[in-house]
């Protein structure tokens, strides 16, 4: 009988898939917005935010995995929950106001906490969400209990948390709060920034020893 | 010809772009027993992304381990549980020994395993981390072994190198017998495995299972192996992943 079939010519294969939500990657950016920030850097921040919006939509995969929200201080404000960048609409962020850095953190680490419940009350997988801080200054709060939450949770490997400063930020305060190394931006090189956040992004899944997170190497926007 | 097997290791596209190469490792073989029986033995590994030499133990991990079963096999035409723990310690030294010769941390070493050695009697299968082998229970219904073991995070999983004492390893030996199976690694978990009802998605096997058992001649299998690469690489399975992906299918005449 087999002579009658082509081997050459059957369409091996199926394309019945499995209908599961792709796993998610949740991550924050808590971005200063204090009045040190008007005129220039701002202007280059919406921009930046913007290239990431573009560089993620390029990508089936992270489109469909990488949730951006967005917290800006001061005040505190959740300017964006989490969404996939098809339906992330960030607005032009304003420069005003003093910098309550401490109180951002937390309300960062507190709507990590409440994304991961919500994927697994609906069973969807996740990788482990990315905080990523950005300020050229200094906390005009308290920032203890900031720095206690985000060393337990990197213990914890609850989360991973990157403080990234500008111009004038403070370094010595940012070190007390962040567990890695704090990088600064190379001049106002936002959109190099999140071109490599981008990227970075999505080699999420790539499966790793230890918790260990896949970061490119900062090249090109980070000052060494 | 008992056993018709094919099996594809392709690389990812992430992994193409990152030009980090394939991770992922597969060795199989047949070998004849006393009975007249043939075992079929099979061996699948992935290396995590982020260590240094994952693909050098993926492929090292499969080819030393169904090395090592079919000499076994050869000399004493049986195996049990406790041989294949042997094996797994020995290779747990050797990348150890690989390691401490670069002065590097085993960790660098990580690599997933899954394996199934199948005679017409028994079958034994064993695994540590995720992916899955996927078994016949019924005609065209199929079942996974073990559920893919992941850690909180979709990417994080356990390896062959995690614990000397093989704290992960999952082992059984099945008195049945078994007639098709499939085993791949994770890159194609969300597309054949269904999470919310812990189950396997039939159809995809289905489908390609159908024209194994067609398959007559050693001939038939190459043109199946290379469409089954050519499937693997194809848009509508890079579109849902962009891992490494390897699949095993194999069924018995």
């Amino acid at each position: 009988m087999d002579e009658y079939i082509s081997f050459e010519q059957i369409p091996f294969g199926s394309e019945s898939f499995a209908d599961n939500p792709e796993p998610r990657c949740p991550c924050v950016l808590l971005l200063d917005t204090s009045g040190s920030m008007s005129g220039k850097p701002i202007a280059q921040l919406n921009e930046g935010i913007q290239t990431l919006k573009k560089e993620l939509l390029a990508d089936p995969l992270a489109s469909k995995r990488v949730e951006i929200a967005i917290v800006t201080f001061g005040p505190v404000t959740v300017e964006s929950d989490f969404t996939t960048v098809g339906n992330f609409f960030p607005r032009p962020l304003h420069a005003e106001n003093d910098t309550p850095m401490g109180a951002a953190i937390n309300l960062g680490i507190d709507m990590v906490t409440r994304r991961k419940n919500e994927y697994k009350a609906h069973g969807i997988g996740y990788y482990k969400p990315w905080i990523i801080l950005i300020t050229d200054g200094a906390p005009t709060d308290s920032h203890s209990k900031a720095a206690m939450l985000v060393r337990e949770g990197e213990a914890m490997s609850s989360f991973a948390f990157f403080a990234i400063g500008v111009e004038d930020a403070n370094f010595d305060i940012l070190r007390e709060i962040s567990v890695r190394q704090p990088l600064k931006l190379k001049g106002l090189m936002f959109r190099e920034f999140f071109i490599w956040l981008s990227g970075s992004l999505k080699s999420v899944s790539s499966k790793n020893p230890g918790n260990k997170v896949n970061l490119l190497p900062p090249t090109g926007w980070a000052e060494v | 010809m008992i056993w018709k097997a094919i099996g594809q290791t392709i690389t990812g596209t992430s992994h193409l772009q990152s030009e980090r190469g394939c991770e992922d490792a597969l060795s199989f073989k047949t070998q004849a027993l006393p009975n007249g029986d043939e075992a079929l033995i099979c061996c699948v590994s992935d290396g995590a992304g982020s260590a240094v030499h994952a693909a050098q133990a993926s492929s090292y991990t499969v080819q030393t381990t169904v090395q090592t079963i079919t000499e076994l096999l050869h000399a004493t035409g049986a195996i049990e549980e406790n041989n294949i723990i042997e094996i797994l310690e020995q290779l747990y030294e050797d990348l150890q020994q690989m390691a401490s010769e670069k002065e590097e941390h085993i960790n660098e070493y990580s690599c997933t395993l899954l394996g199934a050695v199948i005679t017409e009697f028994y079958a034994l299968f064993f695994q540590v981390g995720d992916g899955a082998i996927i078994r016949d229970t019924n005609p065209d219904q199929y079942a996974p072994v073990w559920w893919p073991h992941n850690g909180e995070y979709s990417n994080t999983t356990a390896f062959l190198v995690d614990d000397p004492n093989m704290g992960h390893l999952r082992i059984i030996r099945l008195q049945e017998t078994i007639k098709e199976i499939a085993i791949f690694t994770d890159g194609l978990q969300l597309l054949t495995l269904n999470n919310e009802s812990l189950s396997v998605h039939q159809p995809f096997f289905q489908d390609l299972f159908k024209w194994l058992r067609m398959a007559t001649q050693e001939e038939h299998l190459q043109v199946l192996d290379r469409k089954l690469g050519e499937y693997l690489n194809s848009e509508p399975i890079n579109n849902r992943t962009d891992d490494d992906k390897t699949l095993f299918l194999a069924t018995r005449f």
